[in-house]
């Protein structure tokens, strides 16, 4: 079975031949490539021949059209991506400063006409090119709730929800609501298998269930209405959400939510009750230190949660660079064997 | 219920209601009513910190969102009523805190420093993205005992532009047992022995064990010296 008929047997509610991997390796990319992280990222083409370098490597199950989050930054003209030798890049340059920046802010299909757009697309081109057949292609979107972090800065963001100005933040939400509907449905227009939603400021670290419910939920709803959330996958992006996962399935129809490795899979398994694919999240900042005891302990615990009965696939959040690459592959291949139906 | 009670209660539920506006009303009605300033910031701010924390703690039921808000107004209270409290100085000590160089994001020490200021201890935020020398320098320049540093990211957290490169500097130039080093951010929250590895004294996975670690350091340099 390829990785793509695995997902493909997820989706139509039958049992594949094994849990599936969901591995987010970004950065690792520019190491099989030879190039620094900067480099890595100024073309579609190293991204793309990273990723597949990668998948042979590890053996997981998907490909990344993704770059980093400071790239839809960069869309919005942000002019200063800070990057690393060792971990993705930082949005260096906030381009609102001010409520009148908000205001003032125009969205159109432009976006669309940005370097940092064109090389996404580019890498999604190849992939799609290259392996399309055996693997899915995932694009990722940042949710309006979440963006404004990397557009006006969280602490800014928090006072203009929370203290300030009612007006502003909603009017810098439709912006970037606008925003995520014309990247997402670009993305699926370009040949993305599904679309990652990340939503980090939505998740139970940041706000109750109660603003969920009357808040954020409208903003998922409003960002995916024109691509319709049937070929989505609700993303943490950093926070628990098994709080959340209930109202979101009633107000939604993402097919695949992504919890965090603080959430309890067991308890997500539960409240998913079959209606939807969970991914189950490894904590893999661990990873970087771990025995492989460890490393087999923690993969067959979230596997013995999500594997019954189906309906499960296995994830990881950020694979900081420091992974070793033998205990990044412990880990897929404890996977492999455990997960086995 | 008394009056304090009373007040404790009617702050806690503002701010946990992200109600800023009632936070402070309920604050100016308790002065106008005879509460001090310092049973207000020792009664009623500073337990409902520990509240807060402790509902994030014990159930989970608290927010960033809410500490955010929670760590704001108590902090621009606190600032207002300190020039009311008797006596010239109470401050605990001075604290410098940065997030690590490489990393832009400002909100979990935004919200370290209020609650420690909120807790009597003179805070001098250097901002986001800082090299290490700045954090040496900085101490240095504002006698503080504590240097604080907030990475959001792994990379951050373990690279040398962070605590690892902090702590060089200090014991090449032999001021370690004099300033003491605490990280925090969400790359601890994953694994509690990070701290560990970059040569930090401690770790704080909320603001008010912040405080409590703080605390102990500033005990441990009074013993030390």
């Amino acid at each position: 079975m390829t990785a793509k008929e695995r997902f493909g047997s997820l989706l139509t509610g039958q049992l594949p031949d094994r849990v599936p991997v969901i591995c987010n390796l970004f950065e690792q990319g520019a190491r099989e490539m030879g190039l620094s992280i900067k480099e890595y990222y100024s073309r579609g083409e190293y991204v793309a021949e990273g990723q597949l370098k990668l998948a042979e490597k590890y053996g997981h199950d998907n490909l990344w059209a993704f770059h980093h989050t400071a790239g839809d930054a960069e869309m919005l003209g942000s002019r200063f991506t800070a990057f690393a030798d060792d971990g993705p890049p930082n949005v260096g340059d906030l381009i609102l400063r001010s409520e009148s920046d908000i205001y003032n802010l125009k969205i159109t299909e432009d976006i669309l006409d940005t370097k940092a757009h064109r090389e996404v697309s580019r890498t999604l081109e190849i992939l799609k090119e290259e392996k399309g057949d055996e693997y899915p292609v995932l694009g990722a979107v940042v949710a309006s709730y979440s963006m404004p972090a990397i557009l006006i800065g969280m602490e800014k963001w928090m006072e203009l929800l929370y203290l300030s100005s009612d007006r502003a933040a909603v009017t810098l939400l439709e912006k970037c609501s606008e925003f995520c509907r014309i990247k997402t449905k670009a993305l699926f227009d370009e040949g993305a298998d599904m679309v990652v939603y990340m939503n980090p400021l939505a998740s139970a670290e940041f706000i109750t269930v109660d603003r969920f419910r009357n808040d954020a939920l409208k903003w998922i709803k409003k960002d995916t209405e024109a691509t319709g959330s049937g070929g989505m996958v609700y993303f943490n992006g950093g926070g628990p959400i098994n709080p959340m996962i209930e109202p979101l399935m009633e107000a939604t129809d993402f097919p695949v939510i992504y919890i965090n490795p603080h959430d309890d899979v067991a308890e997500a398994k539960s409240i998913i009750a079959g209606k939807r694919i969970l991914v189950g999240t490894f904590n893999d900042i661990r990873l970087i230190s771990q025995s492989e005891k460890e490393i087999q302990e923690d993969v067959d615990r979230i596997v013995e949660a999500g594997k019954p009965g189906g309906g499960f696939a296995f994830g990881t959040l950020v694979m900081p660079l420091a992974i070793r690459e033998e205990n990044i592959r412990l880990m897929i291949d404890r996977v492999k064997e455990k997960g086995r139906y | 219920m008394d009056l304090l009670e009373q007040v404790l209660e009617d702050y806690y539920h503002a701010v946990f209601d992200t109600d800023r506006e009632e936070a402070l009303a309920v604050v100016n009605s308790a002065l106008v009513e005879g509460l001090t300033p310092q049973r207000i910031i020792f009664d009623v701010i500073i337990p409902s910190i520990r509240r807060m924390e402790g509902e994030l703690v014990k159930s989970n039921n608290t927010t960033l969102a809410q500490h955010y808000v929670c760590s704001k107004v108590s902090s621009e209270i606190t600032d207002r009523l300190i020039p009311l409290l008797p006596g010239s100085d109470l401050s605990r000590g001075t604290v410098v805190l940065g997030t690590a160089l490489g990393d832009f994001h400002g909100l979990g020490k935004k919200i370290v420093g209020s609650i420690l200021n909120s807790n009597m201890y003179k805070v001098v935020d250097i901002g986001i993205n800082v090299p290490p020398e700045k954090f040496v320098s900085a101490a240095l320049e504002h006698k503080a005992s504590v240097i604080g540093i907030s990475s959001m990211m792994v990379h951050t957290s373990r690279g040398p532009g962070g605590a690892k490169g902090v702590k060089a500097i200090l014991e090449e130039r032999g001021l370690e047992k004099q300033i003491k080093i605490i990280v925090g951010g969400a790359p601890y929250l994953f694994d509690s022995n990070l701290y560990l590895e970059t040569g930090a004294d401690a770790w704080a996975p909320t603001a008010i064990d912040a405080v409590e670690a703080l605390n102990k350091l500033m005990e441990e340099i009074r013993l030390d010296s």
